[in-house]
C-alpha cells in the first residue's frame, strides 16, 4: 500500500538522482573526448548544453560560453534546476518527506551525496579535479542502487522507485547517445579519423564498454554501438531493457493494465529506428524523438498513479 | 583536564558536581574519563558527534525570512546523568500526574465532577482558550485523552526537581533522545561497555503498543498514520523519524479522506485503503475544517464525526491540550489529590494566576523577581525573565497583563541546575531542563530519563532549539 503523494516524491527523488548520475556522466563522456581530440579539432563546448537541454536557460544568464562557464552551469549552478548541484538537491527535498518506506541506509547515501555535492561543486570545473568529483557522484549513485538492492522489500514503493529511475535512466542513455550526434555535428565534415575514440567514449560512459564487446564481437563502429544501446534487451542502461524494467515495474504496481500498452507502443517505436551511426543530425533528430516519447510516458504515469484517484 | 575545568556556578545546582566540587556518585565514571582526556580529545569527540549528526541528516526546522530552513540537531557530547533511584521516584511522580491529568480531561468533557465540587472554578473552565466544546461527551478508549506527553522539569538550587510545564498537545522531542543516544553510544563506546546506563529504544515500540491498543476493538491489525503539518513544520524531522520506526504511514491532510460511512481512508495508488489509528502532529484548531478553523489546509474534512463516531482512534485525543494551559496547570496538584487521593510525588512550582486580583497585584509588584508566562504559548515567546528584563520590556508586560489578565501567569525565578558543557573549546557551566514523554494508553510508559535541552549562552535559562538552545543525551545511571 503506498499513498499516491508518497508514490510522486519517490517517483521524482529517483528521477533526480539518476539525472544527476546521468549528467555527470556527459560531462564526464565530453571532457574525456575532448581531451583524445587534437587540439583545435573540436573547441567548442557548447554542444553540450544542447545534449543537456539547457540551452535556453544558459543564453539568458551567460554571454559567453567557455568551457568553465558551461560546466560550472551544468554541474554547480544552484540556479540551474537541471545542474548536477540542484538535481541532488531536489533529489534529497523529495527523499526527505518519504523516509519511512525506504531503508535508513539509503537517506545516508543521499544525505551524503547532498552533503559531497555541496562542497566539491566548483572542484568540478577545474578539469585536473573534473574527473574525480564526476566519478564520485556517479558512485554515490551506485551505491545508493545497491542499498536497495539488497535491503528494501519488493513492495509498491520499490517498484515506484525503479519506475521513476529507468524512465530516467531511458532517457539518460539518449541524451548520451546525444553527445556523439553532437560531437559529430561540432566536427568538420569529413573529419573521421577519431570516430572509434569517439564511439568508445560513448560506451564508457555507459560504462558499456564490455558488455558491447561481449555481445557484438567486432570492432567498434557507429551503427552497432547505436544499435546496442537502444535496442539491446540486456544491458540495463540499454533503452530497450530499461523499457523491460518498466514494464517489470509497472506490471507489479496496481491499475498498470493501460500503461503497459503505451510502453510497448514505445518499444516498437524504437524498433523502428534505424540510425545510422555517422549523420549527426540524423542522430539528434532521433534522440528527440525518443526523448519525447519518454516523456509522454513519464505524464501518463503522473495521471495514473499521482493525479489522485476519487 | 582537571576537575577544577569543570566548572560550577555558586549557589546553583550542578548535575554532575557537588557543591565541594566532587563528582556526584553516578558522574564519578564520567567526570574520572573526562578527567583523563583532556580538552583536545573532547573536544575531538564533540566534532565527531557533529559529523555523525551531519551524515546521519539529524535535523530540525528553523524559520528565518519567512522560510524553514532545515538545520543540524545541536547537541554537547558532555551527558546529562541522573542516578537511577532518584530516577524511579520522578517516573512514579509523572505516571501519576498523567492518571490525575486524563481523569481531569475525562471528567471536563463529560460530567464535570471536579467543578460541580467546586474544586476547579467553573468560570475558568468556561474561559480556557484550549477547551473544546465539540469534544463534550466524547469517550476515548480506557478514558485516556493524553496518550503521549512531555512534561518539562527543572531542578532548583537545593536540588528539588519540579515540573514547570505538562505539554499534552502535540509535544516533540523524543526522536532526538533516541538519536542522541545514538551519537553518545559512540562517543562514549568506553563508558556504555562498563556502566550499566539504562536504555532508551524501547521507546517507538512502546509507541507502536500504545497505538495499536487504541484502534476500534474489531480490528486486528490496524493500520496507523502518523499526521504531520508537512515539511515546513519545525518538527517534520521527527514526525518521519516516529512513522519511520513504526512502520506507520507518514501523512498530511489532503492524503487522508473521511468516506460516507464516517470512516477514514488513505488516498493510496490503489485506491482507499482504510486507517484506524491516527497520531496526530497537528494542533487542534487545524484538524478539521468542518469543525474548528474552516481554513485549516492541514486537517481533513469530517475527521472529528469519524472521531466521535469510534471509526478512528486520534492520539492525542483532539481537546486533551485542556489540561496543558499555564493556568490549569496551577490545579494539577489538587487534581492528583481529588482523583487519585494520593499526595502529589512531584511538586509543582508555585504559581501566581493574574486572573486573580490579589495574585496579579502580587505580580504587578514583584515583577522583577518573577517569571512572567503567557498562559497558552509555547516555544518560549512571550515569556519573560524579571530579574534580566529592562525597564521598557517590564512595563510592557504589565499593560499586556492588565489586558488580558488570564492570559498570564507568574512564578518564583528558578536558579536552574547547569551541566558542565563544551562552548568554544572550554567546559563551563549551563542551565538545563529535562522533558521526560510519558505513554499512557491501557498502561503508562516513561522513558529512560528524556531530552535535556542545554542554555548555550552564559547565564541564559532558555533552552529552546529555536531559540538558540542545544541538547544532551540524558544517562540514567544504576547507583
Amino acid at each position: 500500500m503506498l499513498l499516491s503523494r508518497v508514490a510522486d516524491h519517490l517517483f521524482w527523488g529517483a528521477r533526480y538522482l539518476e539525472r544527476a548520475e546521468g549528467t555527470a556522466r556527459i560531462v564526464r563522456t565530453f571532457t574525456e573526448v575532448i581531451v583524445d581530440l587534437p587540439t583545435g579539432l573540436m573547441s567548442s563546448w557548447e554542444p553540450l548544453l544542447a545534449v543537456a537541454g539547457s540551452r535556453e536557460e544558459y543564453d539568458a544568464g551567460h554571454a559567453r560560453a567557455g568551457e568553465a562557464d558551461i560546466v560550472r552551469f551544468l554541474v554547480a549552478d544552484a540556479t540551474n534546476p537541471s545542474s548536477i548541484l540542484s538535481s541532488i538537491g531536489a533529489a534529497r527535498e523529495n527523499l526527505r518527506t518519504t523516509r519511512e518506506v525506504y531503508p535508513r541506509e539509503a537517506w545516508q547515501v543521499v544525505n551524503d551525496l547532498h552533503l559531497y555535492a555541496l562542497s566539491n561543486n566548483e572542484a568540478a570545473v577545474d578539469r585536473r579535479s573534473r574527473n574525480r568529483v564526476l566519478s564520485r557522484v556517479i558512485s554515490e549513485s551506485q551505491r545508493l542502487d545497491g542499498v536497495l538492492t539488497s535491503s528494501m522489500s519488493r513492495d509498491d514503493a520499490y517498484e515506484m522507485w525503479r519506475l521513476g529511475q529507468s524512465i530516467e535512466r531511458a532517457d539518460m542513455t539518449t541524451r548520451v547517445v546525444g553527445v556523439r550526434a553532437a560531437s559529430l555535428l561540432a566536427l568538420p565534415p569529413d573529419t573521421d579519423d577519431y570516430d572509434e575514440v569517439q564511439w568508445m567514449g560513448v560506451l564508457r560512459s555507459l560504462s558499456a564498454m564490455q558488455m558491447f564487446h561481449r555481445s557484438q564481437r567486432g570492432p567498434i563502429d557507429g551503427a552497432s554501438v547505436v544499435r546496442f544501446l537502444l535496442t539491446d534487451a540486456h544491458f540495463p542502461r540499454a533503452v530497450r531493457a530499461c523499457l523491460g524494467r518498466i514494464r517489470r515495474s509497472l506490471s507489479a504496481l496496481p491499475h498498470s493494465a493501460t500503461l503497459v500498452p503505451v510502453v510497448d507502443e514505445l518499444d516498437s517505436f524504437l524498433g523502428s529506428l534505424w540510425v545510422e551511426g555517422s549523420d549527426g543530425s540524423a542522430l539528434d533528430k532521433a534522440m528527440d524523438g525518443l526523448q519525447a516519447s519518454i516523456a509522454a510516458l513519464s505524464s501518463r504515469v503522473f495521471d495514473e498513479f499521482f493525479a489522485g484517484r476519487p | 583536564m582537571t576537575m577544577a575545568a569543570l566548572r560550577t556556578t555558586a549557589g546553583t545546582w550542578d548535575e554532575l558536581i557537588d557543591a565541594e566540587g566532587m563528582p556526584r556518585p553516578a558522574a564519578k565514571a564520567l567526570t574520572d574519563l573526562l578527567e583523563g582526556l583532556g580538552l583536545a580529545e573532547l573536544q575531538e569527540r564533540q566534532d565527531l558527534a557533529e559529523l555523525d549528526i551531519l551524515a546521519l541528516g539529524i535535523t530540525f526546522t528553523v524559520y528565518s525570512d519567512g522560510r524553514g530552513i532545515d538545520r543540524a540537531w545541536p547537541f554537547d557530547v558532555i551527558p546529562r546523568i541522573i542516578g537511577a533511584s532518584e530516577w524511579r521516584r520522578i517516573e512514579r511522580g509523572l505516571k501519576q500526574r498523567l492518571r490525575a491529568i486524563n481523569a481531569f480531561i475525562d471528567d471536563v468533557y463529560n460530567d464535570q465532577r471536579v467543578v460541580a465540587d467546586g474544586v476547579f472554578p467553573a468560570d475558568l473552565l468556561a474561559e480556557s482558550v484550549n477547551f473544546r466544546p465539540e469534544c463534550r461527551g466524547a469517550s476515548p478508549k480506557f478514558g485516556i485523552w493524553a496518550h503521549i506527553s512531555g512534561s518539562d522539569l527543572v531542578r532548583d538550587a537545593d536540588g528539588t526537581m519540579y515540573v514547570l510545564e505538562d505539554n499534552l498537545r502535540v509535544p516533540s522531542g523524543v526522536s532526538y533522545v533516541l538519536e542522541n543516544r545514538a551519537i553518545s553510544k559512540r562517543a562514549f563506546a568506553d563508558l556504555f561497555a562498563e556502566q550499566s546506563i539504562l536504555p532508551v529504544d524501547a521507546y517507538t515500540d512502546e509507541l507502536n503498543r500504545m497505538l495499536v491498543s487504541l484502534a476500534p476493538d474489531d480490528i486486528a491489525a490496524p493500520s496507523i498514520a502518523v499526521l504531520t503539518p508537512g515539511i515546513f513544520n519545525s518538527a517534520y524531522f521527527e514526525h518521519s523519524f516516529l512513522a519511520q520506526r513504526i512502520g506507520a504511514h507518514l501523512v498530511e491532510g489532503a492524503d487522508l479522506v473521511v468516506g460516507d460511512d464516517d470512516c477514514v481512508y488513505l488516498r493510496t495508488i490503489d485506491g482507499r485503503e482504510r486507517v484506524d489509528v491516527i497520531y496526530r502532529r497537528v494542533d487542534d484548531m487545524f484538524l478539521d475544517p468542518e469543525v474548528f478553523n474552516a481554513d485549516s489546509m492541514l486537517g481533513v474534512t469530517g475527521l472529528m464525526r469519524a472521531w466521535r463516531a469510534g471509526n478512528v482512534a486520534i492520539a492525542n485525543a483532539p481537546g486533551a491540550g485542556v489540561a496543558d494551559d499555564k493556568v490549569v496547570y496551577a490545579w494539577v496538584p489538587d487534581f492528583i489529590r481529588y482523583y487519585l487521593d494520593e499526595e502529589p510525588l512531584l511538586p509543582n512550582v508555585p504559581t501566581y494566576r493574574c486572573v486573580y486580583p490579589d495574585e496579579r497585584q502580587y505580580v504587578l509588584e514583584h515583577m522583577a523577581e518573577l517569571v512572567i508566562k503567557p498562559a497558552n504559548e509555547s516555544g518560549g515567546y512571550g515569556l519573560l525573565i524579571g530579574d534580566r528584563a529592562t525597564r521598557s520590556e517590564l512595563d510592557g508586560h504589565a499593560a499586556m497583563i492588565e489586558a488580558d489578565p488570564r492570559n498570564w501567569v507568574a512564578q518564583p525565578i528558578l536558579s536552574l541546575s547547569t551541566a558542565p558543557t563544551l562552548c568554544d573549546g572550554e567546559v563551563e557551566a549551563r542551565h538545563v531542563d529535562l522533558r521526560p514523554f510519558i505513554l499512557s494508553g491501557a498502561s503508562q510508559y516513561v522513558t529512560a530519563g528524556g531530552l535535556t535541552r542545554v542554555a548555550l549562552r552564559r547565564g541564559s535559562l532558555v533552552v529552546n532549539s529555536s531559540q538558540g538552545g542545544g541538547s544532551k543525551d540524558t544517562w540514567i545511571v544504576e547507583d
